[in-house]
Protein backbone atom coordinates (compact mmCIF):
# COMPACT_ATOMS: atom_id res chain seq x y z
CA UNK A 1 0.00 0.00 0.00
CA UNK A 2 1.39 3.32 -1.54
CA UNK A 3 -0.13 6.33 -1.02
CA UNK A 4 0.23 8.97 -3.80
CA UNK A 5 1.00 11.99 -1.90
CA UNK A 6 3.65 9.98 -0.50
CA UNK A 7 4.95 8.81 -3.60
CA UNK A 8 5.00 11.89 -5.26
CA UNK A 9 6.75 13.10 -2.06
CA UNK A 10 9.15 10.71 -2.28
CA UNK A 11 10.32 10.95 -5.94
CA UNK A 12 10.90 14.62 -5.38
CA UNK A 13 12.85 14.25 -2.34
CA UNK A 14 14.86 11.44 -4.34
CA UNK A 15 15.27 13.81 -7.27
CA UNK A 16 16.55 16.77 -5.22
CA UNK A 17 18.84 14.26 -3.10
CA UNK A 18 20.14 12.82 -6.35
CA UNK A 19 20.95 16.44 -8.13
CA UNK A 20 23.40 17.09 -5.09
CA UNK A 21 25.03 13.79 -5.82
CA UNK A 22 25.65 14.75 -9.52
CA UNK A 23 26.16 18.24 -9.44
CA UNK A 24 29.40 18.67 -7.85
CA UNK A 25 30.77 16.82 -10.47
CA UNK A 26 28.94 17.79 -13.19
CA UNK A 27 30.34 21.26 -12.52
CA UNK A 28 34.14 20.57 -11.75
CA UNK A 29 34.36 17.78 -13.74
CA UNK A 30 37.70 18.28 -16.08
CA UNK A 31 38.40 22.18 -14.53
CA UNK A 32 41.70 23.47 -13.18
CA UNK A 33 41.09 25.03 -9.88
CA UNK A 34 43.23 27.64 -8.06
CA UNK A 35 45.13 27.57 -5.08
CA UNK A 36 42.49 29.33 -2.94
CA UNK A 37 39.48 26.82 -4.51
CA UNK A 38 41.66 24.08 -3.52
CA UNK A 39 42.39 25.26 -0.25
CA UNK A 40 38.25 25.57 0.08
CA UNK A 41 37.09 22.23 -1.26
CA UNK A 42 39.96 20.70 1.17
CA UNK A 43 38.07 22.53 3.92
CA UNK A 44 34.50 21.39 2.74
CA UNK A 45 34.12 18.13 3.55
CA UNK A 46 35.45 18.07 7.63
CA UNK A 47 33.12 21.57 7.53
CA UNK A 48 30.18 19.79 6.29
CA UNK A 49 30.88 16.39 8.58
CA UNK A 50 31.16 18.60 11.46
CA UNK A 51 27.96 21.34 10.93
CA UNK A 52 26.09 17.42 10.52
CA UNK A 53 26.91 16.54 14.18
CA UNK A 54 25.92 19.55 15.97
CA UNK A 55 22.84 19.43 17.62
CA UNK A 56 25.09 16.98 19.81
CA UNK A 57 27.68 19.49 20.50
CA UNK A 58 24.33 21.86 21.49
CA UNK A 59 23.31 19.28 24.01
CA UNK A 60 22.74 21.13 27.70
CA UNK A 61 21.97 17.58 29.52
CA UNK A 62 25.59 17.01 31.36
CA UNK A 63 25.78 13.25 30.64
CA UNK A 64 25.01 13.59 26.97
CA UNK A 65 28.07 16.35 26.95
CA UNK A 66 30.36 14.23 29.14
CA UNK A 67 29.52 11.19 26.77
CA UNK A 68 30.57 12.94 23.90
CA UNK A 69 34.16 14.32 25.53
CA UNK A 70 34.63 10.38 26.08
CA UNK A 71 33.72 9.69 22.49
CA UNK A 72 35.72 12.39 20.63
CA UNK A 73 38.51 10.93 22.81
CA UNK A 74 38.18 7.82 21.76
CA UNK A 75 37.85 9.22 18.51
CA UNK A 76 41.58 10.33 18.14
CA UNK A 77 42.89 7.15 18.96
CA UNK A 78 40.91 4.41 18.59
CA UNK A 79 39.78 2.62 15.32
CA UNK A 80 35.92 2.96 14.34
CA UNK A 81 33.84 0.21 15.75
CA UNK A 82 35.71 0.80 19.28
CA UNK A 83 34.83 3.87 19.11
CA UNK A 84 31.24 3.72 18.09
CA UNK A 85 31.02 1.09 20.80
CA UNK A 86 32.39 3.17 23.54
CA UNK A 87 29.98 6.18 22.46
CA UNK A 88 26.88 4.29 23.16
CA UNK A 89 28.15 2.55 26.13
CA UNK A 90 29.19 5.98 27.43
CA UNK A 91 25.68 7.09 26.84
CA UNK A 92 23.27 4.77 28.03
CA UNK A 93 25.37 4.54 30.75
CA UNK A 94 25.96 8.27 31.77
CA UNK A 95 22.29 9.07 31.16
CA UNK A 96 21.51 5.71 33.61
CA UNK A 97 23.51 7.58 36.11
CA UNK A 98 23.29 11.32 35.60
CA UNK A 99 19.66 11.63 34.35
CA UNK B 1 41.87 -8.11 -22.79
CA UNK B 2 43.56 -11.61 -23.11
CA UNK B 3 43.05 -14.29 -20.51
CA UNK B 4 46.78 -13.94 -18.95
CA UNK B 5 45.75 -10.03 -17.59
CA UNK B 6 42.04 -11.06 -17.42
CA UNK B 7 42.77 -13.11 -14.38
CA UNK B 8 45.36 -11.10 -12.00
CA UNK B 9 42.52 -8.06 -12.56
CA UNK B 10 39.80 -10.24 -11.50
CA UNK B 11 41.40 -10.73 -8.41
CA UNK B 12 42.83 -7.33 -7.69
CA UNK B 13 39.02 -6.11 -8.23
CA UNK B 14 37.90 -9.01 -5.24
CA UNK B 15 40.66 -7.59 -3.26
CA UNK B 16 39.38 -4.08 -3.46
CA UNK B 17 35.98 -5.17 -2.78
CA UNK B 18 36.82 -7.38 -0.11
CA UNK B 19 38.78 -4.41 1.19
CA UNK B 20 35.90 -2.17 0.74
CA UNK B 21 33.43 -4.31 2.84
CA UNK B 22 36.04 -4.50 5.37
CA UNK B 23 35.77 -0.62 6.00
CA UNK B 24 32.56 -0.33 5.52
CA UNK B 25 31.72 -2.87 8.20
CA UNK B 26 32.24 -0.84 11.44
CA UNK B 27 30.05 2.10 9.97
CA UNK B 28 27.27 -0.42 8.56
CA UNK B 29 26.83 -1.67 12.67
CA UNK B 30 26.68 2.20 13.70
CA UNK B 31 23.93 2.96 11.04
CA UNK B 32 22.02 -0.02 12.33
CA UNK B 33 20.39 1.79 15.31
CA UNK B 34 19.95 5.37 13.27
CA UNK B 35 17.96 3.10 10.59
CA UNK B 36 16.14 1.29 13.22
CA UNK B 37 15.21 4.67 14.79
CA UNK B 38 14.32 6.21 11.41
CA UNK B 39 12.58 3.55 10.12
CA UNK B 40 10.10 3.56 13.61
CA UNK B 41 9.72 6.90 13.78
CA UNK B 42 8.38 7.05 9.96
CA UNK B 43 5.89 3.72 10.65
CA UNK B 44 4.58 6.39 13.61
CA UNK B 45 3.73 9.14 11.10
CA UNK B 46 1.96 6.46 9.00
CA UNK B 47 4.16 5.06 6.42
CA UNK B 48 3.58 1.57 5.36
CA UNK B 49 5.66 -1.14 5.39
CA UNK B 50 6.46 -0.82 1.80
CA UNK B 51 6.64 3.36 1.74
CA UNK B 52 9.63 3.44 4.67
CA UNK B 53 12.32 0.64 2.04
CA UNK B 54 10.65 3.25 -0.81
CA UNK B 55 11.88 6.63 1.06
CA UNK B 56 15.17 5.03 2.28
CA UNK B 57 16.20 3.64 -0.81
CA UNK B 58 15.27 6.15 -3.31
CA UNK B 59 16.79 8.98 -1.25
CA UNK B 60 18.91 7.15 0.61
CA UNK B 61 20.42 10.20 2.37
CA UNK B 62 19.48 9.90 6.25
CA UNK B 63 19.69 13.24 7.11
CA UNK B 64 17.00 14.64 4.81
CA UNK B 65 15.01 11.52 5.77
CA UNK B 66 14.69 12.17 9.23
CA UNK B 67 14.11 15.78 8.51
CA UNK B 68 11.52 14.69 6.26
CA UNK B 69 9.92 12.29 8.38
CA UNK B 70 10.04 15.20 11.64
CA UNK B 71 8.38 17.06 9.05
CA UNK B 72 5.92 14.75 8.17
CA UNK B 73 2.39 15.67 7.89
CA UNK B 74 -0.66 13.55 6.48
CA UNK B 75 -0.97 15.15 3.09
CA UNK B 76 2.39 15.88 3.20
CA UNK B 77 4.03 19.30 2.64
CA UNK B 78 5.66 18.60 -0.37
CA UNK B 79 7.32 21.44 -1.33
CA UNK B 80 8.69 22.11 2.30
CA UNK B 81 10.14 18.70 2.26
CA UNK B 82 11.51 18.80 -0.55
CA UNK B 83 13.13 22.65 0.04
CA UNK B 84 14.73 20.99 3.13
CA UNK B 85 15.85 17.60 1.13
CA UNK B 86 17.72 19.79 -1.56
CA UNK B 87 18.98 21.95 1.61
CA UNK B 88 20.18 19.20 3.90
CA UNK B 89 21.81 17.36 0.80
CA UNK B 90 23.51 20.18 -0.63
CA UNK B 91 26.53 19.43 0.96
CA UNK B 92 26.87 16.58 -1.72
CA UNK B 93 27.48 19.22 -3.91
CA UNK B 94 30.95 19.90 -2.48
CA UNK B 95 31.70 16.77 -1.89
CA UNK B 96 31.18 16.00 -5.48
CA UNK B 97 33.01 18.42 -6.23
CA UNK B 98 36.22 17.56 -3.68
CA UNK B 99 35.72 13.87 -5.40
CA UNK B 100 35.83 15.17 -9.18
CA UNK B 101 39.60 15.61 -9.54
CA UNK B 102 39.66 11.34 -8.84
CA UNK B 103 37.51 10.51 -10.95
CA UNK B 104 38.78 12.06 -14.26
CA UNK B 105 40.22 8.35 -15.47
CA UNK B 106 36.48 6.90 -15.16
CA UNK B 107 34.06 7.61 -18.34
CA UNK B 108 30.76 9.59 -16.94
CA UNK B 109 28.48 6.31 -17.68
CA UNK B 110 30.36 4.59 -14.66
CA UNK B 111 30.49 7.85 -12.46
CA UNK B 112 27.10 9.25 -12.52
CA UNK B 113 24.78 6.31 -11.30
CA UNK B 114 27.73 5.47 -8.69
CA UNK B 115 27.43 9.14 -7.39
CA UNK B 116 23.57 7.60 -6.17
CA UNK B 117 25.80 5.84 -3.69
CA UNK B 118 27.54 8.63 -2.51
CA UNK B 119 26.80 9.31 1.37
CA UNK B 120 29.12 10.97 4.13
CA UNK B 121 30.40 7.49 5.00
CA UNK B 122 31.39 5.99 1.63
CA UNK B 123 32.42 9.64 0.10
CA UNK B 124 34.69 10.18 3.17
CA UNK B 125 36.42 6.59 2.76
CA UNK B 126 37.12 6.76 -0.49
CA UNK B 127 38.38 10.36 -0.32
CA UNK B 128 40.78 9.40 2.21
CA UNK B 129 41.57 6.15 -0.06
CA UNK B 130 41.99 7.95 -2.82
CA UNK B 131 44.74 10.61 -1.20
CA UNK B 132 46.40 7.73 0.16
CA UNK B 133 48.62 7.78 -3.26
CA UNK B 134 46.70 5.02 -5.44
CA UNK B 135 44.02 7.29 -6.72
CA UNK B 136 40.11 6.73 -6.39
CA UNK B 137 39.46 2.67 -6.51
CA UNK B 138 35.83 1.67 -7.85
CA UNK B 139 35.85 -1.81 -7.29
CA UNK B 140 37.08 -0.74 -3.34
CA UNK B 141 34.05 2.32 -3.53
CA UNK B 142 31.33 0.51 -4.60
CA UNK B 143 32.17 -2.35 -2.16
CA UNK B 144 31.54 0.05 0.66
CA UNK B 145 28.88 1.87 -0.74
CA UNK B 146 26.89 -0.54 -1.97
CA UNK B 147 27.23 -2.92 1.75
CA UNK B 148 25.98 0.50 3.26
CA UNK B 149 23.24 1.43 1.03
CA UNK B 150 22.00 -2.16 1.09
CA UNK B 151 22.31 -1.71 5.57
CA UNK B 152 20.41 1.47 5.51
CA UNK B 153 17.43 0.16 3.35
CA UNK B 154 17.27 -3.30 4.93
CA UNK B 155 17.42 -1.61 8.94
CA UNK B 156 15.13 1.44 8.07
CA UNK B 157 12.56 -1.16 6.21
CA UNK B 158 13.04 -3.31 9.88
CA UNK B 159 12.76 -0.76 12.12
CA UNK B 160 9.34 0.60 10.23
CA UNK B 161 7.96 -3.12 10.61
CA UNK B 162 9.22 -3.46 14.05
CA UNK B 163 9.15 0.26 15.19
CA UNK B 164 6.78 -0.16 18.07
CA UNK B 165 8.27 -2.69 19.90
CA UNK B 166 11.60 -1.31 20.11
CA UNK B 167 11.48 1.36 22.34
CA UNK B 168 13.31 4.17 23.44
CA UNK B 169 16.71 4.19 21.24
CA UNK B 170 17.81 7.20 23.37
CA UNK B 171 17.90 5.43 26.67
CA UNK B 172 20.11 2.85 25.42
CA UNK B 173 22.65 5.70 24.00
CA UNK B 174 22.33 4.11 20.51
CA UNK B 175 21.92 7.81 19.21
CA UNK B 176 25.79 8.57 20.18
CA UNK B 177 26.64 5.62 17.08
CA UNK B 178 26.04 8.96 14.83
CA UNK B 179 28.57 11.10 16.05
CA UNK B 180 31.28 9.30 16.79
CA UNK B 181 31.11 7.58 13.05
CA UNK B 182 31.57 10.94 12.23
CA UNK B 183 34.38 11.98 14.64
CA UNK B 184 36.46 9.09 13.33
CA UNK B 185 35.58 10.20 9.93
CA UNK B 186 37.06 13.58 10.94
CA UNK B 187 40.25 12.08 12.01
CA UNK B 188 41.00 11.14 8.47
CA UNK B 189 40.63 14.81 7.01
CA UNK B 190 43.24 15.87 10.21
CA UNK B 191 46.46 17.62 8.56
CA UNK B 192 47.35 20.03 11.38
CA UNK B 193 45.86 22.35 14.09
CA UNK B 194 46.43 25.26 11.27
CA UNK B 195 44.21 23.01 8.67
CA UNK B 196 41.74 22.82 11.29
CA UNK B 197 40.35 26.40 11.99
CA UNK B 198 37.80 26.86 9.96
CA UNK B 199 36.31 23.37 11.26
CA UNK B 200 35.76 25.32 14.59
CA UNK B 201 34.22 27.93 12.69
CA UNK B 202 31.81 25.46 11.36
CA UNK B 203 31.52 23.75 14.71
CA UNK B 204 30.17 27.28 16.76
CA UNK B 205 28.08 28.58 13.87
CA UNK B 206 26.61 25.58 13.48
CA UNK B 207 25.40 24.94 17.11
CA UNK B 208 24.37 28.45 17.58
CA UNK B 209 22.07 28.14 14.12
CA UNK B 210 21.17 24.94 16.14
CA UNK B 211 20.39 26.40 18.86
CA UNK B 212 18.62 29.94 17.12
CA UNK B 213 17.17 28.70 13.77
CA UNK B 214 14.18 26.27 12.55
CA UNK B 215 14.81 23.63 10.77
CA UNK B 216 17.77 21.97 9.42
CA UNK B 217 19.80 25.25 8.85
CA UNK B 218 22.35 24.87 10.84
CA UNK B 219 24.09 22.40 8.47
CA UNK B 220 24.11 24.81 5.75
CA UNK B 221 25.43 27.89 7.89
CA UNK B 222 28.09 25.61 9.54
CA UNK B 223 29.43 24.02 6.48
CA UNK B 224 29.28 27.75 4.62
CA UNK B 225 31.03 29.67 7.58
CA UNK B 226 33.66 26.82 7.49
CA UNK B 227 34.29 27.94 4.01
CA UNK B 228 34.02 31.43 4.40
CA UNK B 229 36.84 31.06 7.06
CA UNK B 230 38.95 28.65 4.78
CA UNK B 231 38.53 31.28 1.81
CA UNK B 232 40.08 34.02 3.90
CA UNK B 233 42.35 31.80 6.01
CA UNK B 234 43.93 31.15 2.57
CA UNK B 235 44.07 34.74 1.21
CA UNK B 236 45.97 35.61 4.35
CA UNK B 237 48.54 33.60 3.84
CA UNK B 238 48.99 33.81 0.01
Amino acid sequence: MIDGATLLTILLMASATYATRALGYAVLRGRTLSRRARVMMEAAPPCVLISVIAPAFASRDPADLLALAITLLAATRLPMLATVLIGIGAAGLLRHVLG
Amino acid sequence: MDAKTAVPRRAETVAEIRQGLAAALPMMLGMIPAALVLGAQAAQKGFSVAEVPLLTGLNFAGGSEFAAVALWTSPPHILLIVAITFLINSRHILMGAALAPYLRHLPRRIVYPALFLMCDESWALALVDARRGGGFRLAHYLGLAVALYATWVVFTALGGAIGPVFGDARSWGLDMAFPAIFLVLLRGFWTGAAAARPWLVSLAVAVAAYLLLPGAWYVAAGALSGLAAAFLLAGSEA
